[in-house]
């Protein structure tokens, strides 16, 4: 237990209840709490007390009266006591007095009558001394009163009257004159008391006569009276004056019950304007409704809970009741608006604050979440559904218009495509709206419960499934199969469809959404690509494929490689068609996609392989083309024809050059073989490395497996059309060689002279001055691979054949030296070492000429040969150039 | 006049009271209930730190904002020269609105602290009046009493020059000492002073009472006639 409070100071020392007063002191009390008491004066202020410090207390005094201790009480130091005193005194406000509280000045309501209590404690009895106290404001100190006089009063009436006193409080400012003439008056007062009744009497002896007549007078009138009257006048009085009662309450009832009636009019009235509000405020809120000022509503509403929410007042209750329903009829409203879709996110947004600020009792800003997806959801399926409807509703007119045509243009339709933008456009407006919407709501911003953090698993949920099934959507549409169409028109839908979704996906990223739909739709749009990639290809390959018809066999060029058509050109251009197109339309990749042909990836194995199918397409059509000889034809052509044939060909084949296309189309396969031949040297040695080049050139990587397969396999059929040409060019001119040989002068006369050679010389000649035409005109430098292989097969023949009959006799022998002799000399620019090998054993197997005679007749011969054969010889060695 | 016949009456008839009490308690040899009371009341113009010389005395505390007061009272028991006393101190209102009320105070003041600051002329010409007024109700040329020169720490901003103050007092023939309530300056010394001087003119009126107790008793029965 702590020292007990003592209180040292008090400001002010005196002062009218609730005067701010500073208490100062020792052991006051260690905190706030620590003070539990405060007496001013006996009057408890603890309640406005503020404790400062231990040393200082602020309060207010209380409603007390004169002078009295400061008692503070701690919880540590017990009851206190005080050195200093507070004195409080009420101060009587007048007209004159300044006041800091504001008076009423009206007169206080009045009883009827002006009937007002005198109270006798008010009663303050004149002065003794009989002077003015006015003007006599210095007071004398009380407590001073109090200390000169202790257990006296001032108080006249007091039995403890101490006259001192009396005189210190009122007469402290009299000059000692006026007490004198005071006490003169006093003393008189006493005197004219003390004389007693008889001198009284006698100094009014009139007046008492007088009032002796009067009270004579007075009881005369009352037996009087009572005559008049009877015993009992009170009955009859009390009778009059009730009747006079309900007279005047009938003369004043109605005009009584008319104030009340004003009265409660007015008062009715004032009850209105003060709550105009409040009865307005139904059809205001209506009125605010049909304006759509919604904001007013809810400010009104919020206004009038804060108002009359807690009223007991029927009307009041009844009025809130309509109110209330007329809010929920709104909050209803406002639900319906929120969830109908179409609506911008601002008013929705709006609706949401609306709701939640009216207290809805659903999550506002969710089920608007939810509403979206699902709008989302229904808007791409119903868009799927129209376009649907709508491609078949045109499918069904152009089947009938067009039976031929039915097929339709398939995933490159106008239709898919509007269907493919509308849906993207969807996706990527709704989602614009849900997500951000979403944001806000998991940040709190719509003033909405806290989220469950359930929430945001369901909201990816709905953002992943919203994608998914546009995914599935725009992949129906866009990716399903369906026939190509012209280049332009698929060039053009595909970037537009590949725009529309890209546009959607940009949108998409710029609202930061989770990886997952994104990574959805980065697919749909990768997939798309490497698709339109396919569907260019697959078109390549299809037109590559179509080269067959499209072979006019017309000469285009002579290359090196022999005379080509526009196969090889066309095939070139085809791809380069195609890999401009995948370059132009899908091959750059657009903000955070994946690039289309990385290494290894699955698009360029699509691309390679692509690529290998349309080379190798191109292969079988140059073989298909090649080898396709219409047996027909073939088999009809007799020996001469197929002897004939190449020298009329021939000829056509050198004016060919500006030759029409029928005369073209009047090639002989072995003129289409060998140009088909020409073509896959061209397509091997040219084509192939530009295609690579274009690779290059449109930053693909080369497809060296493709290009390198393709080069073996037409170096293959380079090989294949080079041997068929041979068996059917080489067999029937070695076949002729024996029958020509033996032909009618086979048999000749042993010693007969030899002055020529036998004709089948001249044919075999002749013959192969046919084959180097041919091969010439279309192969052009290249020809002499043909023409060699044919002279070998030729010489290995006769060579057979010479040796298979030697000549005994020496004509023969001589003969068969100079037939030799004459084809070493005629094939000599086309004699491989194998052909030559086999004129040289047949020429040694021929037994020597054996006279001069004879070796002169043989160089005669020769001479002459050369002589006469000269232009034939020339031919069979010159080539197109030389020409 | 009466008025004041009337204070001195009273005022001799307390201190007969209390000589009586003095000395009964001193017959019966039982310590003094209350140590002896000296009634000193701060006066002079507002605002020159009579209520804080007050509060420094009191409770060491200086109290930099400024509340006009009304009227205070302070009573705390010191040591005075080994002697235990109670001093009273009258905290008044400087304000001129407070001059009616001024007199009922200054009749209960046994010695007087009058305050003006060192940097404000117009408070030290303001202590005439108050010496003046004093001496008026007091009726008494040497009734205890200090001219104090406040704020002596704002020394820089002094406007009243000290041989003005020195003069004034040597013409009233009252010590003059320069307090600062801030730094507490001879706070303890001018209130120190003062109960000293008002012990010593205590002593001086009993010596007198008791040295002419027929007059006392001729006043005493005027009085009761009165």
């Amino acid at each position: 237990m702590g020292p007990p409070p003592v209180v040292t100071g008090i400001s002010p020392k005196e002062g009218p209840p609730g005067t701010r007063v500073t208490i100062r002191g020792e052991f006051l009390g260690t905190t706030a709490t620590d003070l539990i008491g405060l007496k001013i004066c006996g009057c408890e202020c603890l309640l406005s007390a503020e404790w400062k410090s231990k040393n200082k207390i602020v309060a207010r005094s209380g409603p007390c009266k004169g002078r009295g201790d400061i008692i503070v009480t701690t919880k540590s130091g017990g009851e206190g006591t005080s050195t200093v005193q507070f004195r409080g005194y009420h101060e009587s406000i007048g007209p004159v007095k300044e006041s800091a509280v504001w008076v009423e000045e009206a007169a206080p309501p009045s009883l009827p009558w002006g009937r007002r209590p005198m109270s006798p404690t008010a009663y303050t009895p004149p002065d003794p001394l009989g002077l003015s106290t006015e003007g006599d404001d210095c007071k004398f100190p009380e407590e001073e009163l109090h200390e000169l006089f202790p257990d006296s009063s001032g108080k006249l009436c007091d039995e403890n009257f101490q006259p001192g006193w009396y005189l210190l409080e009122h007469h402290s400012n009299t000059s000692f004159e006026d007490l004198k003439a005071g006490m003169v008056f006093l003393q008189r007062k006493v005197e004219g008391q003390k004389e007693g009744q008889l001198s009284f009497l006698k100094a009014n002896t009139g007046a008492v006569m007088d009032q002796l007549d009067r009270l004579v007078l007075l009881k005369n009138m009352y037996e009087d009276d009572q005559r008049k009257n009877g015993k009992e006048p009170l009955p009859s009085l009390q009778a009059a004056i009730e009747e006079s009662i309900t007279l005047a309450d009938s003369l004043f009832s109605e005009i009584l019950s008319r104030k009340e009636n004003a009265d409660k009019t007015r008062e009715a009235l004032s009850l209105l304007t003060r709550h105009k509000f409040l009865f307005q405020l139904p059809a205001s809120i209506d009125k605010n409704i049909r304006k759509k000022e919604y904001d007013l509503v809810v400010n009104d509403y919020t206004r009038v809970k804060n108002l009359f929410g807690n009223t007991d007042v029927k009307l009041f209750q009844k009025i809130l009741d309509e109110i209330d329903k007329k809010i929920e009829d709104l909050k209803e409203n406002l639900h319906t608006r929120m969830k109908t879709m179409p609506i911008n996110v601002q008013e929705q947004t709006k609706y949401i604050r609306l709701l939640i600020s009216l207290n809805w009792e659903g999550d506002a800003a969710w089920i608007a979440i939810t509403t979206r997806k699902d709008y989302l959801m229904n808007l791409l399926i119903k868009v799927k559904d129209h376009f649907k409807q709508k491609e078949e509703q045109e499918l069904g007119d152009k089947s009938r218009r067009k039976a031929k045509e039915g097929e339709g243009e398939g995933s490159w339709s106008a239709v898919r495509a509007g269907a493919c933008a509308a849906a993207s456009g969807a996706l990527a407006a709704e989602l614009h709206a849900l997500w951000p919407l979403a944001r806000r709501y998991f940040a709190g911003e719509l003033a909405g419960a806290p989220a469950d953090p359930q929430r945001h698993a369901d909201l990816k949920e709905m953002i992943t499934s919203a994608v998914q099934l546009f995914s599935t959507h725009v992949r129906a549409c866009v990716l399903s199969g369906g026939a190509a169409a012209g280049a332009d028109t698929l060039r053009a839908r595909l970037l537009a469809n590949l725009r529309s979704l890209r546009e959607a996906y940009e949108s998409l990223l710029k609202l930061d959404l989770p990886s997952q739909p994104l990574s959805v739709v980065e697919k749909i749009i990768f997939d798309y690509r490497v698709h339109g990639m396919t569907v260019f290809l697959q078109r390549a390959h299809k037109r590559v494929k179509g080269l067959v018809d499209k072979e006019t066999w017309k000469i285009q060029e002579f290359s090196e490689y022999g005379a080509i058509t526009d196969l090889p050109h066309l095939l070139e251009t085809y791809l380069i068609d195609a890999l401009s197109s995948i370059h132009k339309c899908v091959f750059t990749s657009g903000r955070r996609e994946t690039a289309l042909l990385i290494e290894g990836s699955e698009p360029l194995n699509i691309l390679q392989k692509h690529t290998q199918q349309i080379l190798l397409a191109f292969v079988s059509v140059l073989q298909e083309l090649a080898l396709q000889h219409d047996d027909q034809d073939f088999n009809n052509t007799s020996l001469s024809v197929a002897l004939d044939q190449p020298l009329v060909a021939g000829g056509a084949g050198g004016a060919g050059g500006a030759g029409g296309a029928g005369e073209a189309r009047a090639r002989s396969w072995q003129q289409r073989l060998l140009i088909a031949a020409a073509n896959a040297a061209y397509a091997r040695r040219v084509t192939l490395p530009r295609v690579a080049a274009a690779f290059d050139s449109f930053e693909f990587p080369t497809p060296v497996l493709a290009l390198q397969t393709t080069k073996d396999a037409l170096s293959n059929l380079e090989s294949s059309i080079a041997e068929t040409y041979l068996e059917h060019k080489g067999d029937p001119l070695v076949g002729t060689i024996e029958p020509s040989m033996y032909m009618g002068r086979h048999k000749i006369d042993p010693d007969a002279i030899v002055d020529d050679a036998r004709p089948y010389v001249y044919e075999i000649i002749n013959n192969l001055i046919a084959v180097h035409a041919e091969v010439d005109s279309i192969c052009g430098a290249a020809c002499s691979r043909y023409v060699s292989d044919i002279c070998e097969t030729v010489c290995e023949e006769v060579s057979r054949l010479v040796a298979s009959a030697p000549p005994p006799a020496r004509a023969p022998a001589f003969r068969a030296r100079l037939e030799a002799t004459l084809l070493r000399l005629a094939t000599a620019a086309h004699l491989t070492r194998k052909a030559e090998n086999y004129l040289a054993e047949t020429i040694a197997s021929i037994p020597p000429l054996e006279t001069e005679e004879e070796k002169k007749r043989m160089d005669t011969l020769i001479q002459d040969f050369k002589k006469r054969m000269e232009l034939q010889l020339a031919s069979l060695n010159c080539n197109m150039e030389t020409v | 006049m009466f008025s004041a016949i009337t204070y001195e009456l009273s005022s001799k008839f307390l201190e007969e009271h209390k000589c009586t009490r003095l000395l009964g308690s001193a017959m019966s040899k039982k310590p003094a209930a209350q140590p002896t009371l000296h009634k000193v009341i701060m006066v002079g113009s507002g605002g020159v730190g009579k209520s804080a010389l007050t509060l420094q005395f009191m409770y060491d505390e200086f109290v930099e904002d400024y509340e006009p007061t009304k009227a205070d009272s302070y009573r705390k028991k010191v040591v005075l020269d080994g002697e235990e006393v109670q001093i009273d101190i009258l905290d008044t209102a400087g304000q001129e609105d407070y001059a009616a009320i001024r007199d009922n105070y200054f009749r209960s003041g046994e010695g007087f602290l009058c305050v003006f600051s060192i940097t404000e002329p117009e408070s030290f010409d303001a202590t005439q009046e108050f010496r003046e007024q004093i001496l008026r109700v007091k009726n008494d040329e040497n009734i205890p009493f200090l001219l104090v020169g406040n704020k002596s720490d704002l020394g820089d901003k002094r406007r009243v020059p000290l041989d003005a103050c020195r003069e004034r007092a040597q013409l009233w023939q009252v010590p003059y000492v320069e307090t600062s309530a801030k730094t507490r300056d001879n706070v303890d010394k001018v209130f120190f002073d003062l109960m000293r001087e008002i012990r010593s003119r205590k002593s001086d009126d009993s010596r007198a009472t008791n040295g002419d107790v027929k007059r006392t008793k001729r006043r005493k029965i005027k009085c009761n006639i009165l």
